[in-house]
């Protein structure tokens, strides 16, 4: 008989939610541990379907299928876990930078980091300084944080530097990670503004945010 | 759904160079040509068939052809070819506005594509590119790409040639053979592979190409071919070629006439011999003299897409010509020609182009730009398929789902179809950082590397021991 453990990893890669929820579900009356399941079976299927990714084997859609059924998986496993939120590696609090509302980047990186067991908080378009100081101090006592931003137009991406002294005031950029990325921006630009990580793609947006909490 | 009445939809792209009267004009220009300047066969069986079928012969071998024969001619070949590939499948059904793609055969060198280096054409060269274009999707037929020079006695390469495509891929065949004799065992082959005669002309899987220098000039090699496939029943194309100011005239509509001329003759004698014998032509195949180089200049924008257009008039399959350039190395000179020459033949409907890989003066072969071509091909066969208007793909629902604050990225509409779109895998489109950490490749580069996968990977469905050896016989009979 197939390991179990392969045919949800499969059926992760084929993006279908459904069963992986019900195989998932079936593993642990099977006896397997929740945590098990998750760094085992789950994750380690998403990383394939990262580096798939990466490589053109795979488009976004199929990736983004993946993270839905990703997600299907965790939601089963959560309550079962220790602690609230354990089923989470971390908490990203996205947006596009102020005046922009190019967003499609964004929300593929969110979706990315869902289907990794990232919390993502999106809050949305044309977010302003004050709205991204406001998500960190509400989340202040969770566990390791990220602030994302993305920017596609060279006029918007400097407000990301705003955000970066917002928290600097606000006494919280020290609780959080930032990172940056966008058609215009670089990896030098990035570091000018004080960021702590670029990724030039949804898929090494996830590399660099567990980089950046690990 | 919703009846829409008086609908209309145009699902691939129109395109026309020459209208009915001006196609109606060049063909009554050809009957003419062929009716008070006639032309001359240096083969006795060729003029005897005139002969029969009342035609006067003066000063040795020279017939003027009354129109009526022509016409005669013309009611009779077949407008519909289907040609097979090495298992009998139909898979290049020659009718309208189907187009095929497929590589040039003979080329004297060839341009390494590890060192770009140009070197003769060789037999080690036939195999390995024969498995290329086997494994390419978008190549649908086999030409011999270069001549394995190293076979000592010239006269037989044909043999190793043909030996060499029937092994290495199981797509259909257009050979070439200098001589009656190499044509007739290039058929003995293509027999021993389809397991006799009469199925290979029930489901032909190679096709002689004849091609006349000279209009006017018919050589007894070329007439003996023809009449040989025509007596088995398998399909010859038979192309002349004007060069236009040196064989023929300067302007494109006389050049044309006068190739159509030549072609016309093919058919006529080919139904002489056996009454709907399936012929190829290409129209009226015309270039330009190089009145600055003094040989061919490559290329006539003024005749591209005509040609195709002829042979349609006349319902026949139209030989056409793609892919290739007259740059001597696969640069941005050698993409533009391939890309437009494509494109154009496949707008006008030829319906086997062949030539594809060709560089510099046609006798010089580039896996690369083979492998490029395939790609381009893939691009042009995208374009062809026009754009589908209906209630699924104006996804006015889903639009209205989605609306202004939503995206499509994960809809089950995008998932039901962003696969039908075309994604190039040689042809660029990332972003910069990912090309320079690639390696900063050129798309020649990138072609190279492409030739040496295939290579690496693919293997061709092999034909039985038996019939190896069979061909073996074949080749070794000829070399004595």
């Amino acid at each position: 008989m197939t390991d179990i453990r392969q045919v949800i990893a499969s059926k992760l890669y084929q993006g279908e939610k459904e069963d992986v929820a019900q195989l998932v579900q079936q593993a642990l009356d099977q006896g397997m541990g929740p945590e098990e399941i998750l760094s085992d079976t789950l994750m380690p299927g998403m990383d394939q379907v990262g580096q798939d990714f990466k490589a053109g084997e795979l488009f976004v859609p199929e990736v983004l299928m993946a993270a839905r059924a990703m997600k299907a998986g965790v939601s089963v496993l959560r309550p079962l876990l220790t602690g609230s939120d354990a089923a989470y590696v971390g908490t990203c609090i996205i947006g596009t930078a102020e005046g922009d509302l190019h967003d499609i980047g964004k929300n593929l990186v969110g979706m990315m980091l869902e289907g990794a067991s990232f919390e993502v908080v999106d809050l949305g378009t044309d977010v302003g300084p004050g709205v991204f100081v406001e998500a960190v101090r509400e989340r202040h006592e969770r566990h390791p944080k990220i602030v994302g931003m993305s920017a596609l137009l060279t006029t918007t991406m400097v407000n990301m530097k705003a955000t970066i002294d917002a928290l600097e005031e606000a006494g919280l950029r020290d609780t959080v990670k930032v990172m940056v990325g966008g058609a215009p921006v670089t990896e030098a630009f990035a570091q000018q503004i004080g960021a702590d990580g670029y990724a030039s793609d949804a898929a090494s947006a996830v590399e660099i945010a567990r980089s950046l909490i690990a | 759904m919703i009846t829409q009445s008086n609908y209309m939809e145009y699902r691939t792209p129109q395109f026309r160079r020459l209208s009915d009267d001006q196609l109606e004009r060049i063909h009554h220009a050809s009957l003419e040509i062929l009716d008070r300047t006639g032309v001359c066969l240096y083969d006795q069986e060729a003029l005897d068939l005139m002969k029969k079928a009342g035609v006067k012969v003066f000063e040795g071998n020279r017939v003027r052809i009354p129109p009526g024969l022509i016409e005669w001619a013309l009611s009779i070949a077949p407008k519909h070819i289907t040609i097979c590939d090495r298992n009998g499948r139909r898979v290049m059904p020659l009718e309208r506005n189907n187009v095929f793609f497929g590589p040039g055969s003979d080329c004297l060198w060839v341009l390494d594509h590890r060192t770009g280096e140009r070197r003769r054409g060789t037999l080690d060269y036939i195999e390995q590119g024969i498995r290329v274009c086997d494994a390419l999707p978008n190549i649908d037929f086999l030409m011999s790409l270069c001549i394995a020079s190293e076979v000592e006695d010239q006269k037989v390469a044909d043999r190793y040639q043909m030996r060499a495509m029937l092994m290495n891929s199981t797509k259909p065949i257009l050979f070439v053979t200098p001589e009656l004799e190499g044509c007739k065992d290039a058929v003995e082959m293509s027999e021993i592979v389809a397991g006799g005669a009469e199925e290979l002309r029930r489901d032909p899987s190679s096709v002689c190409y004849i091609n006349i220098v000279h209009p006017l000039r018919h050589n007894a090699e070329s007439l003996q071919r023809l009449l040989f496939m025509a007596e088995k029943g398998l399909p010859s194309i038979y192309c002349m070629v004007v060069s236009g100011g040196s064989t023929g005239p300067v302007t494109a509509a006389g050049a044309m006439a006068l190739a159509n001329a030549g072609e016309l003759v093919g058919v006529l004698l080919a139904q002489l011999k056996r009454e709907g014998a399936p012929v190829i032509v290409s129209g009226g195949y015309a270039h330009v003299f190089g009145m600055l180089t003094h040989g061919g200049s490559g290329g006539r924008p003024r005749l591209l897409g005509a040609r195709p257009e002829m042979a349609h008039y006349y319902d026949l399959p139209a030989f056409g010509l793609g892919g290739a350039t007259g740059a001597k190395v696969v640069d941005q000179q050698a993409g533009a020609q391939a890309a437009f020459s494509l494109l154009i033949e496949a707008l006008s409907g030829a319906n086997i182009v062949h030539d594809i890989g060709y560089t510099g003066r046609a006798d010089c072969y580039s896996l690369e730009l083979l492998v490029i071509c395939d790609e381009l091909i893939e691009f042009v066969r995208r374009f062809m398929g026009g754009v589908e208007v209906n209630e699924e793909t104006l996804a006015l629902d889903v639009i209205d789902e989605v609306g202004p604050h939503g995206h499509y990225l994960d809809h089950k509409h995008t998932l039901r179809h962003y696969r039908q779109e075309w994604y190039p895998k040689l042809l660029d489109t990332g972003k910069y950082e990912d090309w320079v950490a690639a390696g900063s490749k050129t798309l020649r580069q990138r072609a190279s590397e492409r030739v040496d996968e295939i290579l690496a990977e693919h293997q061709p469905e092999p034909l039985l021991p038996d019939v190896q050896k069979r061909l073996d016989e074949v080749v070794r009979r000829a070399t004595g």
